[in-house]
């Protein structure tokens, strides 16, 4: 009698599968358990640390705010305007300082005659006025001063040379 | 299967999100708990894995294609933070599989939520005694209820392996359970 029993058991073994509860059914066969209410405790603790996690999220979504596309892409453009503007303040500079300088970099050749041919005449008469201010009035100016310092120069080396030779020839003839 | 695609549809919606993430919880919660647990064995550890993975739900469901159901997506990700888990703790506390193994049934002994009897006991020793597949297997058929085709997409097992090892294990346990 006792042997039938445990023989239909064994057959009856495993093969009930999931009545009731799941929890139940690990209870019966494995004989674990859970806290009372653990599932409705566990839910609210989900729920908890999943606006947690938000609540930490939250700054570093400020963070990456100016690092979004549209402000990307509002800052490069600045970025482009900014240097742009840069460059083109230099080059509407270069073209006036090039006419001031061009007239006193020309020099007398042919070049700068056929220039001139193509040249306004009050640009070519600025031409002169500058070319004659450079090239000969400073010249000159510059001729005179060295000759003034070479004159000077002389005498002063003259005397000098006079004076030693006077100085030591008499301590000689003295002397001697 | 239309009410979780009506889920899914609602998840990945974000004003209708965290209503649609209670209605989940209420649905997968205890499933998900009873899966783990019998990876992961005590009650603590089993807390911890089942907050995890409905966190990585929560984070991962814009990225859901519904090209398995939902409840077999969540199956594996509970079954890979599981698994996580495991190699985390075998790590800090354990040097080799044989010495984990073994202690399966210890730290099970230590569990305050397990009050198991001789017959429970035993059929725990035989589960434990069966290769990491085989107790996958036969715990998401058996405990868990699974179909084949279910647990097939889960463990990503032919399902012709899965009915022959399945049916080993219940036949090993038939007979060693009375032994």
């Amino acid at each position: 009698m006792e042997k039938s029993t445990e023989n239909n058991s064994k057959q009856n073994f495993l093969k009930e599968g999931l009545k009731g509860g799941i929890s139940k059914h690990h209870k019966k066969y494995l004989g674990t358990t859970i806290p009372e209410g653990y599932f409705a405790k566990s839910k609210m603790s989900i729920l908890n640390k999943l606006k947690e996690e938000s609540k930490i999220e939250a700054p570093k979504k400020q963070l990456v705010f100016w690092m979004q596309p549209q402000f990307k892409y509002i800052a490069a453009a600045c970025l482009i305007f900014i240097l742009s503007l840069t460059v083109w303040l230099q080059h509407i500079n270069k073209p006036a300082s090039i006419n001031e300088t061009n007239f006193e970099l020309f020099a007398f050749s042919d070049d700068v005659l056929l220039e001139s041919l193509l040249i306004d005449e009050s640009e070519v008469e600025a031409f002169v006025d500058a070319t004659l201010f450079n090239e000969v009035l400073v010249k000159v100016e510059l001729s005179e001063q060295k000759l003034d310092n070479f004159i000077l120069d002389n005498l002063i080396l003259g005397d000098s040379l006079l004076d030693d030779y006077i100085y030591e020839g008499l301590i000689e003839t003295i002397v001697l | 299967m239309s009410e979780d695609a009506d889920l899914v549809k609602k998840l990945q919606n974000p004003t209708l999100k965290d209503t649609a993430f209670s209605a989940l919880l209420d649905a997968y919660q205890e499933r998900l708990y009873w899966h783990i647990r019998k990876i992961v064995t005590t009650h603590e550890n089993a807390d911890d894995v089942l907050q995890n993975t409905f966190i990585r739900v929560y984070k991962s469901i814009q990225k859901f294609e519904g090209k398995s159901s939902l409840h077999t997506w969540m199956y594996r990700i509970a079954y890979n933070e599981s698994m996580r888990f495991l190699e985390k703790n075998k790590k800090k506390r354990y040097d080799n599989i044989d010495e984990f193994s073994e202690s399966h049934l210890e730290v099970l002994f230590e569990d305050a939520y397990f009050d198991g009897d001789e017959i429970q006991l035993k059929l725990q020793e035989i589960i434990n005694g069966f290769t990491e597949k085989q107790q996958r297997i036969f715990q998401l058929k058996y405990f868990d209820d699974l179909s084949f085709r279910k647990i097939s997409e889960i463990l990503e097992v032919s399902e012709s392996t899965l009915k022959s090892t399945y049916y080993t294990t219940v036949k090993i346990i038939e007979e060693k359970i009375f032994l």
